[in-house]
C-alpha cells in the first residue's frame, strides 16, 4: 500500500513553472529522500504534500485519499522545518502539544503522547524550558517531537539538519534513521546533501528543474545512474567525466577510446535499448574511487595539483594530458605529492558511458556487471 | 621571552596605576557624563523648578510670592481643572484604540501584493505631517457649512452637527483627529514587529491547525509583545500630553468643554500670566504621567534582568 502518491503534479507561480509534472509513490514505512541542487523544486514539492502550497494541477493521494484540496492541518502530515519554527513564547511541553490542543484532544491523551515522544527523543528533562534556553540540537529534537505527538501518517522533513554543525549533523542523521526504524512511519526528507540522501534513504528521488531525474535506492543511483546529471550529483567527490569516442560496437558492448589514455581501449557493455555507432562522441564517467592505484599500467597520465588527505582516505586533484580535471582516490598513508605525475589505470567494469545528451548508454557499473559478465 | 613580556607589562601597570586598574569602572561614567549633564540641565532642573514654582504666585515678571498649597487648593475647586482631567481620561481610554487599529492595519498591509508599498506610504502619511496640519484638516472636515462630512451627509438628508462647537462632542471630535496619526504610528511599530516573525513558524502553526483568530492570539500576538509594549507606552504618553490638536481645533472651547490639562496649563501661563497656578497643573499632570513612566521603567528593568 502506498502512503503518498503523486500523479503528474505541477506547480506554477504565475508564469514560472516550478514543478513540471512529478509522478511518485512512497510506500508505507518508506524513507524517501528528495535531493537536488538548490532551486530544483524539492522544497516546493514537500510543501505541496503538506498543504502549504496549493497544487496547480495533478493529484495527491495520502493513504488512498485525494488530499489536493484538504486543509494543511487535516492531511495527516507533520513537518519539521529547517529553522525548527518553534514557538518562542511557549515551553517545550506547550510547543509539542499545541497542535493537539488546537484539535481539542483530551488532556490525558495529550499528556501521554507528549511524555512518550519526550522519552523517545530523550528530552524529558527539557519539557519546561523555552526554546531560547536550548542548543540547536535540542531544538531540533523538540521540532521532531512536535511532529511525533501528532502521530501523522507521513513525516515531512525540510532540510532539518542544515542548521546544525557537522558533528551534530552526523549524530542526528543516525538518530533520525533509528527513529524511523522505531516509529515505522513514512518519512519524506528534503536535502541538498547527497551524503544524507545516501545514508538515510530507502528511496532517493533526484530532482532537477522541477522534474524527476531518477528514482531508486541509493545503491541503484550510485551504480546505475540514468543520466550524467544523476551520476555527477550522487557520490562525493564527484564522478570524473572524460571525453571519448566509440571505436567499434560488438556483442552489446562498445569499445571506447579516451584521448587522455591513448594506450587503453575501454570495453563497456551497453544497455539493451540504446543505439550507438562507431565514431560517436561520448562521455566516459569514472568515480574517483574506481581508478586502480597501481602505477605503470596502461591508463590516465595525471599531473597532481592538490592532495587532500583525510587520514583514512586521500583525494588527489589533478589534470590529464588533455587538460581535463580529474579527482583520484589515493592511498592515505603514502599519498601522491602535488606536482607529481601518476598513472591511474582504469577498471573497465566501473566505467559509465553517456551520450551527447547525457543519457546513460552503459550497463550498471561495478561488481554487478562483473558477475553478469562471468555468467 | 615570555617572562620578559610579562615584566614589562607589570611596569606599565604600576606607572599608570589607578586609571589602568579601574578603567572598566571609570569609562562608563565618562561616556555617560555628557548625556547626563544635558538631561540634568534641560529635564531634571526644569522639573524641580516647575514644582517649586507651583507653590508661588508669579506673573512671569516681578516678584514671586510664596503661597504654599494655595494653588492646589484652588485647583481642587476649579471646575475647568476637573473637566480637563476627565477629558484627559477620555483621551487616554479612547487613544488605546490606536494600538488596536494599528495592529489590524499592519496585519492588512503585511502582505506582498502589487502596489503595497504605495498603500503603506499612504497609511504612513499622517504620521509624517505636523499635528497642526492634522488639526486643521479635521477642523475643515467637521465644518458644518462647507466641510467634507457635511457636504457628504446633507444630500442624504442627515443634518450634521457642528461637532467642534458642541460642548458634548468637541473632545471626541479632537480625539478622532488624534487617533489618525497615532494609529499610523502604532501601525509602523507593528509592521516592524511583524517583519521579524519567522514565516516558517506561522506555517508550523497552520500545520498545527491554528487559523484566523486563534493563530493571531496564540502565535502572532505573543511575538509582537515588544511592539505592543512600546505602542501602549507612546499612546498613553501621547494621550496625556495632548495639546496641539486642542490648541488648533477648539482652544479648549466651547466653554472649556474640550480642555485638557496640558492646554489648560498653557492657557493659564501664557494668556492669564498665572505661572504658579500653571505650574501646579503641570505638576499634577507630571504625577499622573509618572505612574506610567514608572511602570514602563520597571518593565524595562525586568526585561534587562531577564536578558542577562
Amino acid at each position: 500500500m502506498a502512503d503518498v502518491v503523486l500523479r503528474d503534479v505541477r506547480k506554477s507561480f504565475g508564469s514560472a513553472d516550478v514543478i513540471k509534472g512529478v509522478d511518485l509513490e512512497a510506500r508505507h514505512g518508506e524513507f524517501v529522500v528528495f535531493v537536488g541542487p538548490s532551486g530544483c523544486g524539492k522544497s516546493t514539492l514537500l510543501r505541496m504534500i503538506c498543504g502549504l502550497e496549493k497544487i496547480t494541477s495533478g493529484q495527491l493521494l495520502i493513504s488512498d485519499e485525494n488530499m489536493s484540496e484538504v486543509e494543511a492541518s487535516d492531511r495527516g502530515t507533520a513537518m519539521v522545518f529547517q529553522s525548527y519554527a518553534l514557538y518562542p513564547h511557549m515551553t517545550v511541553r506547550d510547543n509539542m502539544s499545541f497542535g493537539l490542543r488546537m484539535a481539542k484532544t483530551p488532556q490525558t491523551v495529550v499528556e501521554e503522547r507528549v511524555r512518550r515522544a519526550a522519552e523517545i527523543l530523550q528530552i524529558t528533562h527539557l519539557l519546561d524550558r523555552k526554546p531560547k534556553d536550548m542548543s540547536g540540537g535540542q531544538r531540533q529534537r523538540v521540532a521532531i517531537g512536535r511532529a511525533i505527538v501528532r502521530e501523522p501518517k507521513v513525516f515531512l522533513f525540510d532540510e532539518p539538519l542544515s542548521n546544525l554543525d557537522a558533528e551534530l549533523r552526523v549524530q542526528m542523521r543516525v538518530e533520525l534513521s533509528k527513529l524511523h526504524n522505531e516509529i515505522g512511519a513514512t518519512m519524506i526528507y528534503v536535502t541538498h546533501d547527497q551524503v544524507e540522501a545516501m545514508t538515510m534513504a530507502d528511496k532517493i528521488v533526484v530532482l532537477r528543474d522541477g522534474l524527476v531525474e531518477q528514482i531508486g535506492s541509493p545503491l541503484d543511483l550510485y551504480t546505475s545512474p540514468d543520466n550524467r546529471f544523476v551520476a555527477g550529483f550522487i557520490g562525493s567527490p564527484q564522478m570524473n567525466f572524460l571525453k571519448g569516442q566509440i571505436v567499434e560496437v560488438a556483442q552489446g558492448a562498445a569499445r571506447v577510446s579516451v584521448p587522455d589514455a591513448p594506450d587503453h581501449l575501454l570495453g563497456i557493455p551497453l544497455r539493451a535499448d540504446v543505439s550507438v555507432a562507431a565514431g560517436q562522441q561520448v562521455t566516459v564517467g569514472i568515480r574517483p574511487e574506481h581508478f586502480l592505484g597501481t602505477p605503470g599500467g596502461p591508463g590516465l597520465e595525471v599531473s597532481i595539483d592538490v592532495v587532500e588527505n583525510l587520514g583514512g582516505i586521500a583525494y588527489a586533484y589533478g589534470r590529464t594530458v588533455a587538460s581535463q580535471d580529474v579527482i583520484l582516490k589515493a592511498e592515505s598513508e603514502t599519498p601522491p605529492q602535488s606536482g607529481m605525475s601518476v598513472t591511474a589505470s582504469i577498471k573497465d567494469e566501473y566505467c559509465h558511458l553517456f551520450d551527447g545528451n547525457g543519457q546513460t548508454l552503459s550497463m550498471p557499473a561495478g561488481a554487478l556487471r562483473t558477475r553478469e559478465a562471468a555468467a | 621571552m615570555a617572562e620578559m613580556t610579562s615584566t614589562s607589562y607589570q611596569r606599565t601597570m604600576s606607572t599608570r596605576g589607578f586609571y589602568r586598574k579601574h578603567k572598566l569602572v571609570i569609562m562608563p561614567f565618562v561616556f555617560i557624563a555628557p548625556a547626563f549633564a544635558m538631561f540634568a540641565i534641560f529635564v531634571i532642573y526644569p522639573i524641580i523648578q516647575s514644582v517649586a514654582l507651583s507653590f508661588t504666585e508669579w506673573q512671569g515678571i516681578g516678584p514671586k510670592r510664596w503661597v504654599g498649597l494655595d494653588n492646589y487648593r484652588e485647583l481642587w475647586g476649579d471646575r475647568v481643572f476637573w473637566t480637563s482631567l476627565v477629558n484627559n481620561i477620555y483621551w487616554l481610554v479612547l487613544f488605546l484604540l490606536a494600538p488596536v487599529f494599528g495592529l489590524f492595519v499592519a496585519l492588512f498591509l503585511n502582505q506582498t501584493v502589487f502596489g503595497i508599498r504605495l498603500v503603506k506610504s499612504l497609511f504612513f502619511f499622517p504620521f509624517v505631517v505636523s499635528q497642526i496640519v492634522v488639526g486643521l484638516v479635521f477642523a475643515w472636515f467637521y465644518d458644518p457649512a462647507f466641510g467634507l462630512l457635511a457636504t457628504i451627509l446633507e444630500p442624504l438628508g442627515i443634518s450634521f452637527p457642528p461637532i467642534l462647537a458642541d460642548e458634548n462632542l468637541a473632545t471626541f471630535g479632537i480625539i478622532v483627529a488624534g487617533l489618525w496619526p497615532q494609529t499610523a504610528y502604532c501601525m509602523i511599530l507593528y509592521l516592524t514587529g511583524l517583519n521579524s516573525v519567522n514565516p516558517e513558524m506561522i506555517e508550523a502553526a497552520r500545520l498545527d491547525g491554528a487559523k484566523g483568530w486563534r493563530l493571531l492570539v496564540k502565535i502572532v500576538l505573543p511575538q509582537l509583545r515588544a511592539a505592543t509594549f512600546i505602542a501602549l507606552v507612546v499612546t498613553v504618553i501621547g494621550a496625556l500630553r495632548s495639546f496641539d490638536l486642542v490648541a488648533i481645533m477648539t482652544e479648549g472651547g466651547p466653554y472649556n468643554s474640550s480642555n485638557v490639562l496640558a492646554y489648560y496649563m498653557y492657557d493659564n501661563a501664557i494668556f492669564r500670566y498665572r505661572m504658579g497656578y500653571a505650574s501646579a497643573i503641570a505638576t499634577v499632570l507630571f504625577a499622573i504621567m509618572n505612574v506610567y513612566i514608572i511602570w514602563f521603567l520597571l518593565r524595562l528593568w525586568a526585561n534587562e534582568k531577564g536578558a542577562r
